[in-house]
């Protein structure tokens, strides 16, 4: 399994690279010129030309990619252009309330949502599903921007429990984790409830009642571990995209995390912020995938790395 | 990512609120202004806001006060010499800067010299590129020197950027200047929390006695109206600016006051006057009459507005008020008959991709088609707008027709409300907006002749000569000047949103 982990750890490099070139040309490709959006509506073309040498921008195209990749590799991502902070800074000032968010979000919502799926698939086709799916397709359906402005209307503005806008207390992540886990929520419920549909067909479960095991045991130790591989795939997809911050979500509730930075970078044309902040985004999702696979191996120990 | 109703935040009445926590005991206000800011220095940003915020620390030799008339700030008097070239400035004494140097005619000097370098690369290198030198006379005397006439050098002078930065935080922090702000203003920097707010506290050596009022500023940064509009409500921020949907739900709040006020920003929709059929002055004027702008001001602004006078709005200095064409579709399909379209034709509008751009061309879009003009909408991201508008570097190559768009003249003045949208030296690509491809020999040479002249009297005559050629020629379609909203709790006063969307809080007070 270490070996399997150093593998995949070693075939990232090649698959970021492939990531770095795709990201530099892509939004080279895209209209709009950084130097002039930077620049504003008042700007003559003058100014647009000392910009555009500020920023680098008046070297030819493969000279500013060799300068990108070189810097990548020791670390260093340039200069934000719209902040001209060092990249790195942006992105790490950010980081941590995406993060803390994330995982906010998260821990409410898988328990949440198993709970539900377990419950609505112990109970197919009678009230507890009826209402648990009910509950679930509201989540999936009811948009998170219009849902964090419910929330805030009715928590911050008319009962004044919690606060609007910040990230300092433990108060302030209540609001958005319930917004940014709502969608997982619903998410996790569905997924859960159908693996577990698939599971309490199978003929060991079967085996396992005729033989007198406890239901709750059936549930547990039988349904469940077996239920947990395809959840387990979904909860990593939805932890990596939780990872790339809400956009929506972080505007809503003025979360300095890294959707925002991601929005003002593309509204800007900030090409390093993009660039870094894109790789940071495939890194993660290949480092969540991974611990998703080794986490397989711990769930069904019949599974073997190769 | 625009939101698509206010409603959602119904408005429920809060009699039982008190007043703002923490805000009685050490007089700190919270202002929640509408974006992310760039960068301190007002020499390299071009946002509005940035250079709003950064009143709170630094100081121009001249200003604007809430009205967006002229005032002396570090200035004591000037002088301007016959042929509007040079301009001597008397400075105040006894003034200091936050590090404790002293502010005089050198410290004038290194700012000026510092921007018009442009090895400094600043993005406001050009508003002041006209400057050829900078002279200290006396220690409370500086002379500027100009490359040629201009008279609209001390609405320059005026302009937000042109702030006085301390000469040894300059040297100290060199291009990081940005982040280190160090001023004469009323308030001292404390620190920048980006994305989250800026805080500002009074400095201890202001050279106004008495002066500021309250104990710090946190400017927060805020980019969804909902949000800030739920902050105000939640008695977690005491100054917002509103858009125009949201400003009669919140009058009914009793701890808050709603304020509009006049505006500069004029709305527009530009023709291409270098392409059929809009070469043709009878379709200009077609479509100047086929709009009903009394329902565009109801439907769009929800009252916020008035019809714009011509090309410069009121509130900008040597305005004219010409007059409007008003909606007479019978003469709209006319006048398009006349000029060979009697079945109207089909074009292009261009606009924004905010939810008021996207409404705002629709309603366009329907006007229009009413004397047979099938408009295509597109609205465009800022990156595409750059491209499709700006960098386009043949005038036969511009894909532009019909595009929406406003315009602030930051200096108050008519010259920057007519020379970067109607000059022939401001078409694409040259920078600025002339993106109706005008141009009138006749309008150049008097933009030139009002620069030159220093007497207001002749300025007056000429602008106003300027203006009416342009609404004859029309090369817009003259909508609507917008007004200012913004909203304060009823205890806080002295902070106004100016008419250019700058802001004024030099007698900001808590009640």
């Amino acid at each position: 399994m270490f070996r399997y982990a150093l593998k995949r750890l070693l075939g990232l490099i090649p698959t970021l690279f492939i990531v770095a070139i795709f990201v530099f040309f892509f939004i080279h490709l895209l209209p709009g010129d950084p130097a002039r959006l930077a620049a504003g509506q008042e700007a003559s073309a003058q100014d647009v030309e000392l910009i555009r040498k500020d920023l680098g921008l008046d070297k030819p195209l493969p000279q500013q990619f060799l300068r990108f990749t070189s810097g990548a590799l020791r670390g260093d991502f340039g200069k934000s252009m719209r902040t001209k902070r060092p990249v790195m800074t942006e992105i790490a000032e950010r980081f941590p309330y995406t993060l803390n968010l994330t995982f906010a979000a998260m821990s409410w919502s898988v328990v949440f949502g198993l709970l539900v799926g377990i419950i609505s698939a112990i109970h197919r086709n009678h009230l507890p599903d009826h209402l648990g799916m009910t509950l679930a397709v509201s989540g999936i359906s009811f948009p998170s921007f219009a849902l964090g402005l419910l929330l805030m209307s009715v928590f911050s503005v008319g009962l004044k429990w919690f606060p609007t806008v910040g990230a300092d207390t433990p108060r302030h992540y209540i609001l958005p984790a319930i917004t940014l886990g709502a969608g997982v929520a619903a998410v996790m419920a569905r997924f859960t409830r159908s693996a577990f549909l698939d599971v309490l067909k199978d003929d060991y479960i079967r085996t396992a009642r005729s033989k007198g095991v406890a239901e709750s045991m059936v549930i547990l130790k039988h349904g469940l571990r077996n239920a947990m591989i395809p959840v387990v795939t979904m909860m990593g997809l939805q932890f990596g995209f939780l990872l790339g911050g809400s956009i929506v979500v972080e505007r809503v509730f003025n979360w300095p995390g890294m959707g925002r930075l991601l929005l003002d970078a593309v509204d800007m044309r900030d090409y390093p912020v993009i660039q870094a902040e894109v790789l940071l985004f495939s890194l993660q999702f290949i480092l969540v995938n991974l611990v998703v696979d080794l986490l397989y191996g711990i769930i069904n120990p019949t599974i073997r790395y190769k | 990512m625009r939101f698509p109703s206010a409603k959602l935040l119904p408005c429920i009445a809060f009699a039982l609120a008190a007043g703002l926590p923490s805000a009685a005991a050490t007089k700190t206000v919270v202002c929640a202004v509408a974006a992310t800011y760039t960068s301190l220095d007002p020499y390299d940003t071009n946002a509005t806001l940035d250079q709003a915020v950064c009143k709170s620390f630094y100081q121009g030799l001249f200003g604007f006060d809430k009205n967006l008339r002229l005032q002396n700030v570090l200035a004591d008097s000037y002088e301007a010499s016959k042929d509007g070239l040079t301009y001597t400035v008397k400075l105040k004494k006894h003034v200091k800067f936050h590090d404790g140097t002293d502010f005089n005619a050198a410290a004038v000097k290194a700012n000026f010299d510092r921007v018009t370098n442009p090895e400094n690369k600043l993005k406001r290198y050009s508003l002041f590129s006209n400057i050829a030198k900078t002279e200290v006379v006396n220690d409370a005397t500086v002379r500027f020197t100009l490359k040629v006439p201009f008279s609209a050098f001390i609405n320059q002078l005026a302009h937000p950027s042109a702030a006085i930065i301390s000469p040894a935080a300059l040297a100290k922090y060199g291009k990081e200047i940005g982040l280190h702000p160090v001023g004469t203003g009323p308030f001292r920097f404390v620190e920048w929390k980006q994305p989250d707010y800026m805080k500002v506290e009074k400095s201890p050596n202001y050279w106004k006695k008495g002066y500021p009022k309250v104990d710090a500023i946190v400017w927060k940064s805020v980019t969804d109206n909902n949000t800030r509009t739920a902050m105000i409500q939640a008695g977690e921020a005491s100054y917002t600016p509103v858009p125009f949907e949201q400003a009669e739900n919140l009058k009914q709040n009793p701890r808050l006051d709603v304020i509009s006020s006049p505006g500069i920003v004029t709305w527009y929709m530009s023709m291409n006057t270098a392409k059929k059929p809009f070469s043709d002055l009878r379709v200009r004027q077609a479509l100047n009459y086929a709009i009903n702008k009394e329902a565009m001001i109801k439907a769009i602004y929800y009252g916020y507005a008035e019809i714009a006078k011509g090309p410069v709005p009121g509130a900008v200095q040597y305005s004219a008020n010409i007059g409007t064409y008003p909606f007479d579709l019978a003469k709209a399909r006319k006048l398009l008959a006349e000029a060979g379209y009697p079945n109207g034709f089909e074009t292009e509008l261009w606009g924004g991709n905010n939810s008021t751009a996207a409404k705002a061309m629709t309603f366009l879009q329907q006007q229009l088609s009413q004397v047979g003009v099938k408009a295509r909408i597109t609205a465009q991201e800022p990156g595409q707008r750059v491209e499709l508008l700006e960098n386009v570097q043949k005038p036969e190559e511009a894909g532009v027709r019909l595009n929406w768009a406003g315009w602030s003249a930051s200096t108050g003045e008519a010259d920057w409300a007519l020379r970067p949208l109607f000059a022939t030296s401001s078409i694409p690509p040259k920078g600025l907006q002339n993106f109706a491809y005008y141009s009138n020999p006749k309008l150049d040479g008097l933009l030139q002749k009002a620069l030159a002249t220093t007497k207001a009297g002749e300025k007056t005559k000429i602008y106003k000569e300027a203006q009416e050629i342009i609404f004859k020629d029309a090369p817009w379609v003259f909508l609507v000047n917008t007004q200012q909203v913004y909203v304060r709790t009823k205890n806080l006063a002295g902070i106004y949103l100016m008419p250019d969307g700058s802001m004024n809080f030099d007698d900001i007070e808590l009640k």
